[in-house]
């Protein structure tokens, strides 16, 4: 099993957080809410955006509550503004 | 069928086509297109810049048209959506939908783009003329609109 997600950052995210990938570390399954902390703390600059980002996992929207697992496709992003 | 792509499209075309997947039967064919327009009266928008999320974007356009093909009484729908940079005056977003009747075609074809647009992963980057460049924020009626849907009283056939 793999020990790390795949972070995908989008938008005005990826240009805050300076990068649109990262992989993270992580040694057991997360709630979504404590992992966005620690994004924060990694990327202070997404503070301002936290309460209204969006969070996907493995290509899925998921409220805060959820949990991410060792092995996922983590998306942040801000609400989306297409058509 | 559901495209996210860099060129344009014809519109006629997709229409045609359409019309052509149930030819006799269909009775109309709605569609909607979406254009890059001046931010607002003030500020002239140069481009428009989309970026979206491969995937996720394809696969949400696709359960938001099954479900609209699932509560409407439609044959076929068309999604193509760009992305990259465009400019003023090109055209963004198709939507179409064939139905034997006009009512149904209607309230799909709302349902789709409203739930496009607050649901599909695409953001925009806005260019103005005047060189200024930010991120478009969603706005609250977009998505107290696609709430609106989830109201049975609405859009009933």
């Amino acid at each position: 099993m793999s020990s790390h997600i795949h972070v995908l950052y989008f938008a005005q995210v990826a240009e805050i957080a300076g990068t649109r990938r990262e992989e993270w570390a992580i040694d057991a399954p997360v709630q979504v809410s404590t992992w966005l902390d620690d994004v924060v703390r990694k990327h202070p600059g997404i503070e301002p955006l936290k309460q209204r980002l969006k969070v996907a996992i493995n290509q899925y929207y998921v409220n805060h509550n959820a949990t991410i697992n060792p092995g996922d496709e983590v998306a942040l992003f801000e609400p989306v503004t297409g058509g | 069928m559901i495209t996210v792509q860099e060129h344009d499209f014809d519109a006629g075309q997709l229409i045609a086509e359409l019309y052509n997947t149930h030819a006799g039967q269909t009775g109309a064919v709605l569609s909607f297109i979406g254009y890059v327009r001046d931010y607002d009266t003030s500020s002239e928008t140069q481009s428009l810049v989309l970026e979206h999320y491969p995937g996720m974007c394809e696969r949400e356009i696709q359960e938001i048209c099954e479900h609209a093909a699932s509560r409407w009484d439609i044959q076929a729908y068309r999604v193509v959506h760009r992305v990259g940079s465009l400019n003023r005056n090109e055209q963004i977003v198709f939507v179409g939908v064939s139905s034997a009747h006009r009512g149904e075609a209607f309230k799909a074809g709302e349902y789709i783009i409203d739930a496009l647009k607050t649901r599909a992963p695409f953001w925009k980057r806005e260019v103005l003329s005047d060189g200024q460049q930010f991120w478009v924020q969603q706005r609250e009626e977009d998505a107290e609109k696609t709430a609106s849907w989830s109201d049975p009283q609405q859009g009933k056939a």
